[in-house]
């Protein structure tokens, strides 16, 4: 099984700190706009993050192409119910989650797809990535 | 009420590289990310309904209300009818709740007090299939007045971005072409059609 991440929501780290100040009395559109300025601030909010606040990282989508035959989809789908999957042809599908659903995966699966995952969000969301991969050492 | 679409994928980036598929797949591939601000609880309380979303809300335990009068939503027929003795009820609750404050009462025990009208501030984030049965449920007629305003405003926000995938988007008679409410109908499906295929498109005129 092979994936490979095509698109994602733009300013997903900005838009994570955005729901963070959004709960602590920010008005989001400001607050959004705010950090889309001061990228710095956005990854300081995220560094003193709790992973387990998981409705915060549900405000992006990601989307990949995945080869797998539909053994391996069932398989990942049993893993997690999260993942939108749609067929696109011969041992070819289109599926997307958000940044949660990637997050709780790679933390309690332990294979090929997790580790896939993780890498696929290395430039989108590079403090989480960053972060994912030192608790997992 | 403000509402702003702050981030989507726009639907040509995913098309680019899957090639066909089909409006109804693609949609439940695509997030749409919105700034809601200035809705009362009454408003909120209906919105998360909708549980296939994600919601980060304004929290009450953490963020304390001031000026509470100031903060409010006040619907069309209290403002005609019963202004006076609503603005004297917002008083007396903001003067509840700072006094519970002062006497050492939590702000997440405080906030018991304080009315639905309170407005509130959130970030919604729903996928283009969820969408299309928000908008079908809630651009109705037949919907309370304030969700059917945010539903109308999220829609404006979701054609102005992809005007073709959001064209048939709209209360359900508008969808399917006939009214799924049976006997609760409004009975104004043609004006209600004519409305829709028209919101959001350039200088609509439609209020």
């Amino acid at each position: 099984m092979r994936l490979r991440l095509i698109t994602s929501t733009p300013d997903i780290e900005p838009l994570i700190a955005t729901a963070i100040l959004t709960t602590t009395g920010s008005k989001p559109s400001k607050a959004y706009e705010a950090l889309k300025r001061q990228p710095g601030r956005a990854e300081r909010i995220i560094e003193r993050l709790e992973f387990h606040h998981g409705s915060i990282f549900e405000h992006n989508r990601l989307c990949w192409l995945l080869e797998a035959d539909e053994a391996e989809v069932l398989e990942l789908l049993l893993k997690s119910h999260f993942f939108q999957i749609s067929r696109l042809g011969e041992g070819g599908w289109l599926m997307s989650a958000n940044l949660r659903t990637v997050i709780e995966y790679t933390r309690r699966h332990d294979d090929s797809i997790a580790e896939a995952l993780l890498e696929s969000i290395k430039d989108v969301a590079p403090t989480v990535y960053r972060r994912l991969k030192e608790a997992s050492k | 009420m403000r509402v702003r679409l702050l981030a989507y994928i726009p639907s040509r980036e995913l098309l680019d590289r899957v090639g066909e598929i089909s409006d109804a797949e693609l949609l439940s591939h695509l997030a749409y990310v919105f700034a809601v601000e200035g809705i009362s609880r009454v408003c909120s309380h209906q919105l998360v309904r909708h549980r296939v979303a994600s919601y980060s809300q304004q929290s009450q335990r953490y963020v304390e209300v001031e000026r509470l009068g100031e903060y409010v939503v006040i619907p069309k027929t209290i403002e005609e009818r019963g202004r006076e003795i609503f603005d004297a009820l917002m008083e007396e609750a903001s003067r509840t709740y700072k006094r519970l404050i002062e006497l050492g009462v939590p702000r997440e025990d405080a906030r018991f007090v304080l009315p639905n009208a309170t407005e509130t501030h959130m970030m919604v984030t729903m996928d283009g299939r969820s969408l299309l049965h928000f908008f079908g449920l809630r651009c109705c007629l037949r919907a309370q007045w304030e969700i059917r305003e945010l539903a109308d405003k999220m829609l404006r926000e979701v054609r102005r971005v992809e005007p073709q995938l959001f064209r048939r988007a709209g209360p359900y008679c508008y969808q399917l072409g006939y009214c799924p409410e049976g006997r609760f109908t409004c009975g104004r499906m043609e004006e209600v059609k004519k409305r829709y295929s028209l919101l959001g498109y350039g200088a609509d005129g439609v209020e």
